[in-house]
Parts: C-alpha cells; sequence; structure tokens
C-alpha cells in the first residue's frame, strides 16, 4: 500500500522540523503584525485578490434579499415613508440652524487660528457584511481606499457613531465598531456641555470657588487622564468640583467586546453623571468631529469604596439595522496638543507656539513614515 | 491533484460565505478539514507547507492577527502526520474521533490565541465546532472517493 511507501522515502526535513520552523515563522508574523503593524502591505495585496471572490459569494444572498424586498407591503413602505418625511422636516430646521453655527464657528476659528473641527464631506457606504471573526466586532463596508477612503475615519449612521476604519482594501474596508473591545473614543456629557453656566454646587461652594479660580483646573477637564491625576490628589470634593465648574464633562468611552455596552471608565464618583445622559463625541481626538451621538448612559453605579463609579451606556447606532453608513474624513491635521507658553491673545507668541507644532508634527510624520 | 486543488478552493469558498451569529460559533472550519484530510490520503504533496499558506490566506479573509491561523494548520497538520498511518488502519467512524480530538487541539489554540491577545470569549459554543467538523468527515471522504469509483469501477472500502 502506498500509505507505507511514503515513509521509507521521506523527502526534506522530518516534520518536527517544518512545524518548529513554520510554528516560528507564524509567531514571527504575529509579532510583526501585532506589535509593529508591519504587514500592511501584505494584507492589502491578498484582500485585494479576496475580495472580488467575497463578493461573489455574496451574490446570492443578494438576490434572496432583493427579492423579499420587492414584495414589502405597502403599509409597510408608507409607514417607512411618513417617519422619513418627519425626520427631514426636523433635519431641516436643524440643518438652517447648523448652517448659522458653521458660519459663526468659521468666524471663531478665522481669530483663534483653531484647526477646524467640524468635517462637511463624507462618503456613504454600505455594509456587506460582519467580519467572519468571532473575537472581534468589525462590519465590512463596499467602499475602499480607490473612493477615497482614509484610516482612521470616523464611521456614522443615522442615529449616532458607529466606528472607525481600521484597514482599507481597494473596494472595501473594514470598520471596528465602538463597541470592540478596548476601542475607545473621546466624549463629553451632552447635558453638562449644554449647561454653560458655572453653577456653584451646593454644600461646597468655598471649594468651588478655589478650583475656578485655580488655572490648572481648565487643563485637568480637558482629557480625562489629566482629571485622573488631580482627583487623585485632592479629595472627593474638590474633584466634584472641578467637574461641576466646567462645562461639560469629558470622558473615553470604552468599548466592552460585548454587544451593546460601552463603559466609562475614570469617571470619579463624585462625578454629575445620570442615568439617561447621553454622550456626544468631544472632537479633542482629530478623528471624530465634535458632537455626534455616541451612547446614552444606561447604568451609573457609585460606590463610594471605589475612586471611580462604574458607568455602562449603550451604543446609539444599530450596525446590525442599518445597512448604509457615511464615512466622515478624518481632519487633515489634529488639533495640536496645548503647550504651556500658549498665551492668548498674545500674537507672537501664538505664532511661535504654531510653528513649534508644525515641527513637532513633522517629526511625528518622519517617525511614522521610518516605520 | 485537480481534485485535491479543486476540493481545497471549495473549502475557501465555503469559509468565505458571510457566516454570522451562532453559525459563526458553530461553522467548522471547511478548508482545515479537508487540508487535514488531504494531509492523510495525500500526505505527499499536502503537508504543513500548504496548511501555512492557507492560515495567512484565511487571517486576511477574516480580518484577523496575521499568523494565527496559519500557526493553527500548522500544528493540525503535524498532528495528522503523526497519527496518519494509524488512521488510514481504522474506519471511517474511528478516523473522525481522530480528526475531532485534532480540530479539538487546533480550536483550543486559537481561542487560546485571541485570549492572549485580551478579546472577551466569544461564547461555548466555540467549542462544538470541532464536533460538527469530525461529523463531516464521512461524508467528505464519500465525496472525495467518488471521482475514483466511477472512473475505475472499483469497490471503495468505506
Amino acid at each position: 500500500m502506498a500509505a507505507y511507501q511514503d515513509n521509507f522515502f521521506t523527502r526534506g526535513p522530518s516534520p518536527l522540523a517544518r512545524l518548529t520552523f513554520f510554528g516560528l515563522a507564524a509567531i514571527a508574523i504575529m509579532i510583526a503584525d501585532h506589535r509593529f503593524q508591519a504587514l500592511g502591505i501584505v494584507r492589502v495585496a491578498v484582500s485585494s485578490v479576496l475580495t472580488p471572490i467575497e463578493h461573489a459569494l455574496m451574490w446570492p444572498g443578494q438576490v434572496a434579499r432583493d427579492i423579499g424586498e420587492y414584495f414589502v407591503s405597502k403599509d409597510r413602505l408608507l409607514a417607512e415613508n411618513r417617519a422619513l418625511n418627519d425626520r427631514v422636516l426636523k433635519l431641516a430646521a436643524e440643518g438652517q440652524r447648523a448652517t448659522l453655527l458653521a458660519a459663526e464657528q468659521a468666524n471663531i476659528e478665522a481669530v483663534q487660528q483653531a484647526n477646524a473641527r467640524f468635517q462637511r464631506d463624507g462618503v456613504v457606504a454600505e455594509i456587506i457584511r460582519d467580519a467572519r471573526n468571532p473575537f472581534a466586532r468589525k462590519v465590512i463596508i463596499n467602499r475602499g481606499y480607490s473612493h477615497g477612503l482614509k484610516p482612521g475615519a470616523a464611521v456614522i449612521d443615522g442615529t449616532g457613531v458607529v466606528g472607525q476604519v481600521t484597514s482599507l482594501g481597494a473596494t472595501s474596508a473594514e470598520v471596528t465598531l465602538t463597541t470592540e473591545k478596548d476601542q475607545s473614543v473621546p466624549v463629553m456629557v451632552l447635558r453638562t456641555t449644554l449647561v454653560a453656566a458655572p453653577t456653584t454646587p451646593s454644600g461646597a461652594p468655598l471649594l468651588a470657588a478655589q478650583s475656578s479660580a485655580t488655572p490648572p483646573a481648565d487643563l485637568a477637564a480637558s482629557s480625562t487622564a489629566a482629571g485622573d491625576a488631580v482627583a487623585a490628589k485632592v479629595p472627593a470634593p474638590v474633584a466634584a468640583a472641578v467637574v461641576e465648574t466646567k462645562a461639560g464633562l469629558r470622558a473615553i468611552a470604552v468599548g466592552t467586546g460585548r454587544d451593546g455596552t460601552i463603559d466609562l471608565p475614570f469617571i470619579p464618583v463624585a462625578a454629575d453623571v445620570q442615568v439617561g445622559d447621553q454622550l456626544v463625541t468631544s472632537g479633542i481626538d482629530g478623528t471624530y468631529p465634535a458632537g455626534l451621538l455616541v451612547a446614552t448612559v444606561t447604568v451609573v453605579d457609585k460606590n463610594p469604596a471605589f475612586s471611580f463609579a462604574r458607568i455602562v451606556a449603550q451604543p446609539a447606532s444599530a450596525p446590525d439595522h442599518f445597512r448604509f453608513v457615511k464615512v466622515l474624513q478624518p481632519a487633515d491635521k489634529a488639533t495640536a496638543y496645548p503647550t504651556p507658553d500658549a498665551g492668548v491673545g498674545d500674537k507672537s507668541s501664538a505664532d511661535k507656539t504654531a510653528s513649534k507644532r508644525d515641527a513637532k508634527l513633522e517629526a511625528k510624520r518622519a517617525l511614522r513614515e521610518n516605520r | 491533484m485537480r481534485l485535491v486543488l479543486g476540493s481545497l478552493l471549495v473549502a475557501l469558498l465555503l469559509n468565505l460565505l458571510p457566516w454570522s451569529g451562532w453559525a459563526l460559533l458553530l461553522k467548522p472550519d471547511f478548508l482545515l478539514l479537508v487540508v487535514l484530510y488531504w494531509a492523510v490520503h495525500e500526505s505527499r504533496s499536502v503537508g504543513q507547507t500548504w496548511g501555512f499558506a492557507f492560515g495567512l490566506l484565511m487571517d486576511v479573509a477574516d480580518s484577523a492577527l496575521l499568523g494565527q491561523h496559519a500557526l493553527v494548520y500548522v500544528v493540525a497538520i503535524f498532528l495528522t502526520q503523526q497519527l496518519r498511518i494509524r488512521m488510514l488502519h481504522l474506519r471511517l467512524f474511528e478516523q473522525a474521533l481522530h480528526v475531532a480530538g485534532i480540530l479539538f487541539v487546533a480550536q483550543l489554540i486559537y481561542i487560546g490565541l485571541n485570549l492572549s491577545l485580551g478579546r472577551d470569549f466569544a461564547g461555548l459554543a466555540l467549542l462544538f465546532g470541532p464536533a460538527v467538523g469530525a461529523l463531516l468527515w464521512t461524508p467528505l471522504h464519500a465525496i472525495a472517493v467518488l471521482p475514483r469509483f466511477r472512473r475505475r469501477g472499483e469497490t471503495v472500502m468505506l
């Protein structure tokens, strides 16, 4: 039998040697991919071959769905049409207000020489399938770099932020959802953002006055990391005062890896967060434009035994219900990190910091290219 | 050889179907199953090199970390090569039990790799994928010997 002969005349290295070789090669590739993101080009090359095949495989399902849609009842279409009409009317009013706000914003930006935070253009894409990886919350859309998409672009649907473009093919892109484990979005609490007037919290008027007098409070609220540092140093009531006198609590929404939940870690127990609060993007990362709805707070568990509250939110978008999403192009330049000597109103120092900022960005870019 | 390539291609296409939800968790890795089949029956040509190449292909297709399927496939083929001669003496049902064991080890490596990357366990259903795969071993054998059976008119021992 052929089965026996094979073993008498084995060619090349032994199975164990092969296993060692290929095993090490696989591990090396994993490290190269995970640690250094070095194999993006291999991914793009292989995926450009696979994508047409996958598109072809989508076809039977697509046909079935199209046929199903053809026989949709008239009632449902009418109801849908009415809902959409209502929405158009509502959005028309909001759109007009937004035009006004955008004009004001442009004015302010011209004065402050700040980077534009609001994005106008986007690419509409269709979600074609889930990623076939049971460990990842990702969807595949039918637009890629040939349609002008850029890595890192924010993706939204009709209700809120869906996620971020994390991998690009020629005609398809992979969108990592906000619920993916450790996927983070900088957010702020909309309710406290709208109340711009600094209110003195009852019970700690003196502390509040103190905190509003000290300038670092401004910086502290601008990022959670800095806010935590302050919260760790000072007793809880002061931290509360710092937060409450600011317009808008900033935080980072972090995905949990489970469907339908987003965590809000590192929020002090005394912070002003309530069930039902809407979390919108704060725009400080330069990736997500400010003001997009990310999630709604569902659980606020303030246990004084811990230094941070346990806050869980439900994502606003429902990528399994929507077929179409919009990819917003990221800003060309991220908002620069504030330097300590960036004086307000002092023109020459502002220019200086601007040039310094550019030099820093250049250095960063060079570093990235060297990688 | 045409049969080998063709069946591998079909298995790849099956893997590339838009699986999701429960089906995704329960889905056996068709490609791995067919590669293992040929590692038993065409051990001269199909070996770890093929497993490595197809593994990388699946990594890209599944948008997983590059190399994890490759490692899983190579280890599974190594185990199959060790058990191969023994399996050829057994009946199909007993072969399938061996395959279930190999697929289970492969799945454990896959899950372990993903957990070590800090991901959450996706669900217990993942552990049943290998069993489903092993159930497919007999039909797979039947399909694979069908052309030979027809051409030569031989009786094939099932």
